[in-house]
């Protein structure tokens, strides 16, 4: 055998080894939660839980899962939470890569749609045995249950309820003659006012955060989104439709009459913040979770909450207010494999559920998920006024939020259309087309 | 030595660098090339696919836009870096005062971590707030769109690669150059060699070799552009400003498409090394003729 020969062969089994090891890393390697019923966890046992989630200090910036945690913790001496956390993204990657490695945390704040893929390979716990036992299922609305529950577990809670909608500035708009919009008319026209004045009507950008438009995704909701979604996603009904082109057409109008700012695109999301809080814009496109820095600023008192805008072309009912659970806390089902660890972790779940949690979170100017009655402190006026418009008398919650719906990769194209429009990169219908695209890859 | 000389022996020592060779390099080129022929979300079993993935890539106008401002970026690169690094190498050469000073200066950017770099910038390019539009405004200039428009953001991000690269590869001349032999150099000026002549026929052949290893080491940082461009625009608006690498960790990520994302890597790396052998290949038939 010749040396070049010997290198070749040398190589090739290398190589061959190489392909072995990577085609067993793609095998499936799930394994199923513990069954039977929930075990009780002996007092003198000590357990340790991590907990991962998806901001990055968790004690500064989600300070309601801090205390719930810190509560939590005084109820059951015995058990320790290690809470840990990461901006979204990195959050988002991190358990994607431990859900593949089967390395997941014992609890974890994920994507519902990650959620769903985790479900299926059996690597989450089923919390609906631990609510019912406790009698807590009742405590959630019927649809947030089923919303969570995929080939018939409940994978997941919701880690508090997501509402969106537009903080705007009662003092830019009495001060440039302007009342609250209602209509897409009037925000259209409050545009076109501070614009000429020079003033940043809504306050928004995409960098490093291009889920940042809340608020058009709920006006998704304006145009049909519920009626069409399945068919979207069976590919009966398409993306680029007269009804969703009205909305597109609408972004289109508040980007020609200067109503974003000229450097979205390299605006991340804690500028948009304080470019509201600190009143350089008239408007922020966000939702609840905002009502904490928006408190502590020199705004508090002029800060008012709108659902968002009514359509005269819209379809349907439009006052949509959009109050959906948001992404769920998971359960390592490798790690309720422990009786110990399951035990624990029912205690969390059963935690979260009740009504000390509920009134934790809204301590903290986060709105629960549960149905608990809740006492809202004096302190969080900002929280007690986005509350009062968000479950205003003749408003109505849509499904789900749209880009919630659909698979990861469609729902960062919806992303992309509606600030490819906003940042002029996209007219209309490329925008929409864009999102049709997605919608066949993922077919 | 005969006992080190004995083949088998030679080959058992190599087997430690062969291992971490395959663990850490081979092996994850290996499973990308391997993913990047399958279907996968990151969760489920991946299916294979043939060569979709590079058919959808190849039809995506946003790959095509990172492509070329991978090329702005690479072109800036070869135009204004590497000549500009070798300028200031001479410059530095020559007795100036506080020269020691100047060089820790130049080079300090290349000790900033690149997330800093974009951090930096950002305050200085922002169309909106940034410093250089601030004092465009105040002398009634135009201000443009640095980063965050169509036209100028992959202008923009190439400068911020060349100021943050600028030091390393001066560094690296300013070695080269303190490496040459001061009798020949002192030969050519006695005959009559003058300043532009002498760099140009006597000190750049001499460093070719310093050259080669500069031109290979920047070429190859083009096809890893991602920190920058993920601080400055976030690869936006619109993709228009991503790079390979931003738009690859994008579609992985972001998107999760791990398939196309394992395929879009697999192009950045025969990108890499099909220009990178280019160039030794080109610089070496150079050397030899």
């Amino acid at each position: 055998m010749t040396h070049t020969a010997r290198v070749m062969r040398v190589g090739a089994l290398t190589a061959a080894f190489a392909v072995l090891v990577a085609l067993a890393g793609c095998s499936s390697n799930g394994s199923g939660p513990s069954s039977g019923s929930i075990p009780t966890l002996d007092p003198k046992t000590k357990v340790t839980l991590t907990f991962d989630i998806q901001t990055a200090d968790p004690k500064t910036n989600s300070p309601q899962v801090y205390a719930a945690v810190k509560e939590f913790e005084k109820e059951n001496p015995n058990i320790t939470v290690k809470l840990t956390g990461e901006p979204t993204d990195t959050h988002t990657q991190k358990m994607q890569l431990a859900g593949q490695t089967d390395t997941l945390p014992d609890m974890f704040w994920i994507l519902d749609s990650d959620a769903r893929q985790l479900n299926k390979a059996g690597k989450l716990v089923n919390v609906k045995p631990i609510l019912d036992a406790a009698n807590l299922t009742s405590r959630y609305p019927a649809t947030t249950v089923k919303g969570f529950t995929d080939d018939g577990k409940t994978y997941g809670q919701p880690s508090s309820q997501l509402v969106t909608g537009i903080w705007y500035n009662k003092k830019i708009l009495a001060d440039n003659g302007l009342k609250a919009p209602v209509t897409f008319d009037d925000l259209l026209n409050v545009v076109k006012v501070l614009h000429a004045k020079g003033i940043t009507t809504i306050s928004n950008g995409s960098n490093q955060a291009s889920f940042a438009c809340w608020s058009f995704l709920r006006d998704l909701s304006n145009f049909g989104w519920d009626q069409k979604v399945n068919g979207l996603l069976t590919g009966t009904t398409k993306y680029n439709n007269p009804d969703f082109k009205k909305l597109y057409e609408h972004i289109d109008q508040l980007r020609k009459a200067g109503a974003f700012a000229d450097n979205v695109a390299t605006t991340t999301y804690d500028q948009i913040v304080s470019r509201f809080t600190s009143g350089q814009a008239a408007m922020v496109d966000g939702g609840l979770w905002m009502a904490a820095p928006i408190q502590a600023s020199s705004i508090a008192s002029d800060a008012g909450f709108w659902i968002g805008p009514e359509f005269s072309d819209g379809v349907g009912d439009q006052k949509v207010s959009m109050s959906v659970p948001a992404a769920p806390w998971a359960y390592s089902a490798k790690s309720a494999k422990d009786p110990n660890k399951y035990a624990a972790i029912a205690k969390w779940v059963e935690f979260w559920a009740g009504q000390a949690a509920a009134q934790t979170q809204v301590d903290g100017a986060l709105p629960p998920s549960t149905t608990w009655n809740v006492k809202i402190p004096e302190s969080q006026s900002v929280f007690k006024t986005g509350l009062a418009a968000a479950f205003a008398p003749g408003t109505h919650a849509p499904a789900n939020q749209p880009d919630l719906m659909v698979p990861t990769a469609v729902g960062t194209a919806m992303y992309d259309s509606i600030y490819g429009v906003i940042e002029g990169q996209f007219t209309p219908d490329e925008a929409m087309d864009h999102v049709q695209q997605a919608l066949d890859q993922a077919q | 030595m005969t006992w080190l000389s004995s083949r088998w022996k030679i080959a058992v020592m190599v087997i430690p660098a062969l291992l971490l060779f395959s663990v850490f390099i081979a092996y994850p080129v290996v499973y990308s090339l391997v993913f990047s022929f399958t279907r996968f979300n990151g969760f489920e079993s991946p299916a294979f696919n043939g060569g979709a993935n590079y058919a959808t890539l190849f039809a995506d106008k946003f790959f095509w836009r990172s492509l070329g401002n991978t090329a702005v970026i690479f072109a800036v690169t070869l135009v204004v870096l590497i000549p500009l690094a070798f300028g200031l190498a001479l410059l530095m050469q020559r007795r100036i005062p506080a020269a020691g000073a100047l060089r820790s200066l130049v080079f300090a950017p290349a000790i900033i971590a690149p997330i800093l770099s974009g951090l930096i910038w950002i305050f200085i390019l922002d169309p909106h707030v940034g410093l250089l539009n601030r004092i465009l405004g105040q002398l009634r200039l135009p201000e443009p769109e640095w980063i965050g428009g169509n036209t100028l953001t992959p202008f923009s991000v190439s400068w911020v690669y060349v100021w943050s690269q600028l030091g390393f590869a001066m560094t690296i001349f300013y070695a080269g150059l303190q490496l040459l032999p001061a009798e020949i150099l002192e030969a050519s000026e006695i005959d009559g060699a003058n300043g532009v002549k002498r760099v140009w026929y006597v000190v750049v052949p001499m460093i070719r070799e310093t050259f080669i290893i500069i031109t290979v080491l920047m070429i190859t940082g083009v096809f890893k552009v991602f920190e920058i461009v993920l601080v400055l625009t976030g690869g936006g608006p619109v993709h228009a400003s991503e790079t390979l690498v931003s738009y690859t960790y994008f579609i992985t990520f972001s998107s999760q498409r791990y398939g196309l994302g394992m395929a879009g890597a697999v192009i950045v790396t025969v990108l890499g090394m099909i220009v990178g052998l280019a160039y030794l290949i080109v610089a070496r038939r150079r050397q030899l003729a």
